[in-house]
């Protein structure tokens, strides 16, 4: 396992698109940070702006979670697009230990780059708010834990669905459209009156629920469907649970299929 | 020491490798051989754990999946061009050292034996297939293994590449390595092979001696030119030799050795002009052993044209009639 953990390493530190991922997902989410903080410089700080600074304007719009996707989907994706699968597995032929060792340096890697980017946001927020945020008291205490957690939870998906397609392109889309698309249309469907049996299963949408994993407020439907959502680590185990069925399904393909 | 047992590979009905076994012998270069479509690179990939199959290959005594740090005892390239477009091609060999506990120089070394120190630093999207090739090489010599497994590696090479392959796998098979090399190039395979597996259709046609397939699969014959050929003929056919006229001049006997023939002239007083054996090569024998066997079958282009132009004179003749 040391060898393929060494392996992986090397993989992920010799490919440039894992800097410029890294590099522009802190740079873009420290420039939200502080335009949102010099936006609010004369306001009180409360919980949502704190977070929103924090994280880079995570709650609408998740770009190191979604970077650190696209770094699960190329560790895995770029074996298939350029056929270095045959020499990794012609190196690690115990392919659970090649897969394994991609899950751990991936996860190790968004956890570094999530911490990084909060600890980048709450110097650019305390910088132009004059004042350093309290982040021990909740729900705060919770809320960035959860944030660093969501993004590993993507990394992992982005693995995951890499590996279920074995290449890039069906990852991105499944990603990127998911949350956009399907997950919307279900809870448009579901404020029909004849479809109001969706709304229980919306605390289920894997995406939607892996939001409330950084969410410092209730749930606030805003016109849209009225339902509750599960707590913030149920609804995280909800996201976690989507990804580990689908890490599953794909690791056992792996496992059967040519490589 | 490679040893296959009952390889067997199947997508849907089709069967692509059918219950073959062969052994790979240490200290001779073996040729791969078959026609396209045969199963060798599906047979390379079943002896490496890559595709999901029946049957198992051992490599002195020992399953693929067996060995702790592979790249040190099976040195292996089944695609010219398996490295990322932007990771140098110094970096693509020290990813694979990392995972198999070897030292970074080692990427070094085997690039200065490929001949690639210039560009190691080079993302290798621009490299040329040889280059591709090249980079191939290097990667299965990283671990200085004693087990070489190489599809095609000559596709793209230049003369010069194509000889420098040639003297470094009978250099690496003289060390007593077992080469097992996959090539369309015949008259390549037949300067550096030693021993041959011939497959057609997934399934064994030959696996042994290059000679002896030869010998097994063409029919050796002997020219003659004699000023006395059609009473040298009626003699020879009398002890029965099969004897043809050659389109090039002179007379192509099979069935009797020069030996012979030299000595029945003599007794007969036949005046001899020339006298020679002529061995078939291994492509003959590759056409003749694996005709039966192809997968993909072209039109003959002789017989092509002679229809063409039969369709032609018919169309004429068609066409002149009518008018």
């Amino acid at each position: 396992m040391i060898d393929a953990l060494r392996f992986e390493s090397t993989r992920i530190r010799t490919l440039r698109s894992t800097y410029w991922l890294i590099g522009l997902g802190l740079l873009i989410t420290a420039g939200i940070a502080g335009i949102v903080a010099i936006a609010s410089s004369d306001e009180p700080l409360d919980d949502t702006l704190i977070m929103t600074v924090l994280t880079g304007g995570g709650e609408f719009a998740t770009f190191i979670p979604i970077f650190m996707a696209i770094i699960g989907i190329f560790a895995v994706g770029h074996e298939y697009r350029h056929g270095t699968i045959q020499p990794t597995l012609l190196a690690i032929p115990q392919r659970s230990t090649v897969l394994l060792s991609k899950i751990v340096i991936v996860l190790f890697t968004s956890a570094v780059v999530a911490i990084v980017s909060v600890a980048i946001n709450f110097g650019v927020g305390t910088l132009f708010w004059g004042e350093a945020p309290d982040l021990t008291a909740s729900p705060l205490n919770e809320a960035v834990p959860g944030y660093i957690v969501m993004v590993m939870i993507y990394s992992l998906l982005g693995i995951a669905l890499a590996q279920l397609f074995r290449g890039i392109p069906a990852a991105l889309v499944i990603l990127l459209i998911t949350p956009l698309l399907v997950e919307g249309l279900i809870a448009g469907l579901s404020m029909v009156p004849a479809l109001d049996w969706l709304q229980p299963i919306l605390k289920f949408l894997p995406f939607g629920a892996g939001q409330r994993l950084l969410a410092v407020t209730p749930y606030d439907p805003q016109g849209g469907p009225e339902f509750d959502y599960l707590d913030r680590w149920a609804s995280g185990g909800v996201f976690a649970a989507f990804t580990v069925i689908l890490l599953a399904v794909a690791w056992y393909l792996f496992k059967k299929r040519d490589a | 020491m490679i040893t296959a047992e009952g390889l067997r590979k199947r997508y849907g009905s089709k069967v692509a490798v059918d219950d073959l076994s062969f052994n790979v012998r240490p200290g001779v270069v073996t040729g791969f051989l078959g026609p396209n479509g045969a199963g060798k690179s599906t047979t390379m990939r079943l002896m490496l754990d890559l595709d999901n199959g029946e049957g198992e290959t051992r490599f002195d005594g020992r399953r693929f999946a067996e060995i702790r740090h592979p790249m040190t005892e099976i040195g292996a390239v089944l695609e010219a061009k398996s490295f990322h477009p932007t990771r140098t091609a110094r970096n693509h060999l020290r990813m694979l050292a990392a995972g198999s506990r070897l030292p970074k120089k080692r990427a070094d070394e085997v690039l200065e034996f490929v001949g690639l120190t210039e560009v190691r630093n080079k993302k290798p999207k621009g490299f040329s297939l040889g280059m591709a090739q090249r980079l191939g090489l290097a990667q299965a010599l990283l671990g200085d293994p004693n087990t070489l497994i190489l599809d095609e590696p000559a596709n793209g090479l230049d003369p010069h590449g194509i000889h420098w392959l040639r003297d470094m796998l009978k250099a690496l098979a003289a060390e007593g390595r077992c080469v097992l090399v996959s090539s369309h190039l015949l008259s390549e395979m037949s300067l550096m092979a030693d021993e041959l597996v011939v497959i057609g259709r997934g399934q064994m046609i030959f696996n042994g001696d290059v000679d002896e397939f030869v010998k097994k699969f063409t029919q050796t014959t002997v020219l003659v030119k004699s000023p006395s050929a059609t009473q040298l003929t009626e003699t020879l056919q009398q002890m029965g030799a099969e004897v043809e006229p050659n389109p090039e001049g002179g007379l192509l006997v099979s069935g009797a050795d020069a030996s012979v023939i030299g000595e029945i002239a003599h007794r007969d007083g036949i005046i001899l002009h020339e006298l020679a054996t002529q061995s078939a090569s291994l492509e003959d024998a590759f056409i003749s052993a694996t005709g039966a066997s192809e997968e993909y079958v072209a039109h003959d282009v002789r017989e092509e044209a002679a229809s063409l132009v039969d369709g032609q004179g018919a169309h004429n003749e068609t066409a002149g009639g009518a008018a």
